[in-house]
């Protein structure tokens, strides 16, 4: 009985796997055939450059219309330049055979293993979904609430014309001012635009056949406007960028491993000063309440939990747990009354008071960065006798 | 004048900011202008600006014949939801191909003509306001195409009540009643009355071939979600654990199962830890504790940063082992994961987004403000570490202009390029 369930199971599954394959190969954007995926399991070389290329399409980040990442580039980048992305992207993302990085760079072999990485990365997490998520039409006003997605996009290395030689540090000054005042003009900007966002939301209640929605969104509502005129390209060409806004992708600092031995250093330096302020305090504290009665140690107790949750709330702006309580990913802007609780979604207000601790735990970190600052160029300035410095006022 | 190679890296790291800051602001004026466009009155048969370089409205052209107006975007509905469909069949392993692809390609052929009648709802105000005065529209062609409808005109003919009775002043002549009005769009489109979302957006409505395409849109995201808690995801799971580790195991030796990128990530974060850690520690110090209560208090906190950063010290040295033991080799090049918090999701997928309600205006712009800060913190903490990188050693050899240099970098790193200090030369009085 077992062993005819087994075969059963078995032709079940071999029937399925084409089918998997065939719905996978429509699916993936610049899908290969099913017949490449044949030819690659038996590691032919003919099936490699559409694996390399499908990889690489997977690997890089996709705007809504599947256009390669790097539009500034034009054209999309030859077979070796494809190549070296895949290799570098999957090695940082943790990819554990070492095969893979020595295949040539022409992208002439090595089907099987690109096979292998292929099944590799569908098995760690939610590829596909990613994918279908990252090219979907966005129906509404969408509002992405972690800025995690744009960061772990890769940054297209556009080989920058940069102004060669020496800068004098006020071209820098002058750089910093130039970025502020950008800033500036955006917050001006994105007011101005929620301000229109609540004008649209409100003059189409009750429009949308959705209740949970009750409005249109911007998208819905140029759908109609445009409907008649043939123009449905714009409202498609319109939607994705409301969802995508990258921030910057910094460049990494050329001697990135040389931040570890600088956070050592911090961390031992201030485990020293701990020592040094707690050990001495314990031993007075130890020698006044030497002979303290019972009822001192339930108050102790309560000091201990209280203090013990203020560290953990403290451990949290850090550690990744934390933060599970934060939606992940972009959300669907929706304009209610305020009386309407227990309906599904987030708040407005709850968001504003988790993006409010946020923007403390940021500022804190920016402080403390300014303070070591001023303590060291303090300490470098003091080396030279004779001089005043004034700080400036208003800190 | 800065040394070549740091001007360089000092350069570049300023032009990727104002790059990124220039990005989000095309962004936000693409989606300013669509909105304004839609704030303002919707005169027909305009060319759209959605380009960057927008081209005066211009009203009056003969708007383009009954080419099949909605379609276009509902195939492309179609086609994600057909992907959405291929995705659901790779995760059941059902093949119901056959019965879907002839379901959906009836579907796009009614969509045509479903498109022009549905449409016509969306007129609503055009319609009932339409003095058959000035120009005559041309119904004859168009009429034979629009079949008799029940619901969607008693829906109509509601809303056309309402606007006639809620409006007083700018109550439409009473025209022959709706159903003689059902102009389709094209010949609607030499309404006189115009059209503005402040007045009459209330009127719209989406047409079916939108709503059904939408609506069944959203079912198979939800129902992609909730296979995944069905039990052939937990073999299917299982499965897949079964094979990463397998392909640990070939790679030679077990991993650690970090990548570069999540070592990195974590480093960066321990040092936003040890800044935490430390201003806490000041504020402890600092606090002068009025009685005993307070004193155990601080002593207790104290000590507890302390055991937090030895966690931290002993975390770090973790990673470095990580690193050491899998030979990662070079810090992955023109890439960098992590900003200076975390976020905690990482691996869940996003599926159809969820609701985020807001009740007034200003909560929204509140909300945005906050986003924008908290971008604009991140970018500037990775630009004060750079800074510090950079300029630090810089000041600490003492070169020409030292003081003029020693003023600027205390500007640009202690002020955030805000303010200057004043350095006076201390004369002795003579």
């Amino acid at each position: 009985m077992g062993r005819r369930r087994r075969r059963v199971d078995r032709g079940a599954a071999v029937g399925a796997l084409p089918k998997a394959i065939a719905a996978l190969s429509r699916t993936l954007p610049a899908g290969p055939s099913p017949e490449i995926f044949r030819r690659a399991k038996f590691d032919r070389p003919e099936a490699a450059p559409a694996l390399w290329q499908l990889l690489f399409r997977v690997l890089s980040p996709l705007s809504a219309d599947g256009a390669s990442a790097s539009p500034a580039q034009g054209e999309p980048p030859s077979t070796e330049a494809q190549v070296r992305a895949v290799k570098s992207e999957l090695r940082s993302q943790g990819y554990p055979r070492r095969a893979l990085a020595q295949l040539p760079e022409d992208g002439s072999q090595g089907s099987r293993e690109l096979l292998l990485a292929l099944a590799w990365l569908l098995a760690r997490g939610p590829l596909l979904e990613r994918l279908l998520a990252q090219t979907r039409v966005r129906l509404g006003d969408e509002i992405p609430l972690c800025e995690c997605e744009a960061l772990a996009r890769p940054g297209a290395p556009v080989p920058r014309v940069e102004a060669d030689g020496p800068v004098d540090i006020r071209h820098l000054q002058w750089l910093m001012g130039k970025l502020r005042f950008q800033w500036r003009k955006l917050i001006t900007s994105q007011q101005e635009q929620c301000a229109l966002l609540g004008k649209i939301h409100s003059y189409t209640r009750g429009c949308h056949s959705d209740r949970s929605l009750g409005h249109l969104s911007v998208a819905e509502t140029e759908l109609l406007r445009d409907a008649e005129g043939g123009q449905q390209d714009t409202v498609l060409g319109t939607c994705p960028p409301e969802a995508s806004q990258p921030t910057f992708v910094p460049r990494i600092p050329e001697r990135g491993a040389g931040e570890w031995e600088l956070v050592a250093r911090e961390l031992q330096a201030l485990q020293e000063e701990l020592r040094g302020a707690a050990e001495p305090r314990r031993a007075a504290w130890e020698a006044r309440v030497g002979g303290w009665g019972p009822e001192w140690s339930a108050v102790q107790r309560a000091s201990r939990e209280a203090v013990g949750l203020e560290l953990a709330a403290l451990q949290r702006a850090w550690e990744r747990g934390g933060a599970a309580a934060q939606p992940h990913g972009p959300c669907r802007l929706v304009k209610s009354d305020a009386g309407a609780s227990g309906g599904p979604g987030l708040r407005a207000a709850q968001v504003i008071e988790v993006l409010r601790s946020r923007e403390a735990c940021l500022e804190a970190v920016l402080c403390q960065l300014q303070r070591q600052c001023r303590q060291e160029l303090a300490r470098l300035a003091g080396a030279l006798p004779g001089l005043i410095w004034i700080l400036p006022p208003g800190r | 004048m800065l040394p070549a190679d740091c001007s360089r890296r000092l350069v570049a790291e300023l032009r990727d900011a104002l790059d990124a800051c220039a990005e989000r602001q095309r962004q936000l004026e693409r989606s300013l202008r669509v909105s304004r466009r839609l704030l303002r009155t919707w005169e027909p048969a305009e060319t759209p600006a959605p380009q960057p370089t927008p081209a005066p409205e211009t009203s009056g052209e003969a708007p383009s014949p009954e080419s099949t107006p909605s379609s276009q975007d509902l195939k492309e509905l179609e086609l994600l939801t057909q992907a959405l469909e291929k995705a659901v069949r790779v995760r059941k392993g059902i093949s119901k191909t056959g019965e879907r692809h002839k379901a959906l390609s009836l579907k796009s052929g009614s969509a045509a003509t479903s498109a022009t009648t549905a449409s016509a709802p969306s007129r609503p105000s055009g319609q009932a306001s339409c003095r058959v005065s000035e120009t005559k529209p041309p119904r004859g062609i168009q009429q034979t195409v629009v079949p008799a409808r029940g619901l969607p005109e008693s829906r109509l003919l509601s809303v056309g009540d309402r606007t006639r009775m809620g409006r007083g002043s700018r109550a439409t002549k009473p025209g022959p009643g709706p159903r003689d009005q059902q102009i389709p769009p094209s010949a609607a489109l030499q309404a006189p009355e115009a059209f503005t979302l402040k007045e009459k957006g209330i009127l719209l409505r989406l047409p079916m071939a939108y709503r059904k395409a939408a609506s069944r849109n959203s079912r198979l995201w939800a129902q992609l979600s909730s296979a995944q808690t069905s039990d052939s995801m937990d073999a299917a799971a299982t499965a897949k654990t079964q094979f990463l580790q397998k392909m640990q195991m070939t790679s030679g030796g077990p991993g650690s199962g970090l990548s570069a990128a999540a070592v990195e990530a974590e480093v960066g974060l321990l040092r936003t830890a040890c800044l935490l850690l430390r201003r806490r520690m000041e504020e402890v110090l600092s606090a002068d504790p009025a009685d005993c209560m307070q004193e155990y208090r601080c002593l207790l906190t104290l000590e507890g940063l302390q055991a937090i950063t030895e966690q931290c010290l002993h975390r770090l040295q973790e990673l470095r082992a990580a690193v050491v033991g899998r030979q990662l080799g070079p810090w992955p090049v023109g890439r960098r994961p992590g900003a200076s918090l975390p976020c905690g999701g990482g691996t869940d997928p996003l599926w159809s987004p969820q609701l985020l309600l807001y009740s007034s205006t200003q909560e929204l712009q509140t909300l945005e403000a906050l986003r924008l800060r908290l971008a604009m913190l991140d970018q500037q903490i990775h630009l004060e570490k750079v800074l510090m990188a950079e300029l630090l050693p810089l000041v600490g050899t003492q070169g020409p202009h030292w003081l003029a240099l020693c003023r600027a970098v205390h500007s640009l790193l202690c002020e955030g390029g805000e303010r200057f200090l004043t350095v006076l030369r201390d004369e002795p009085a003579d």
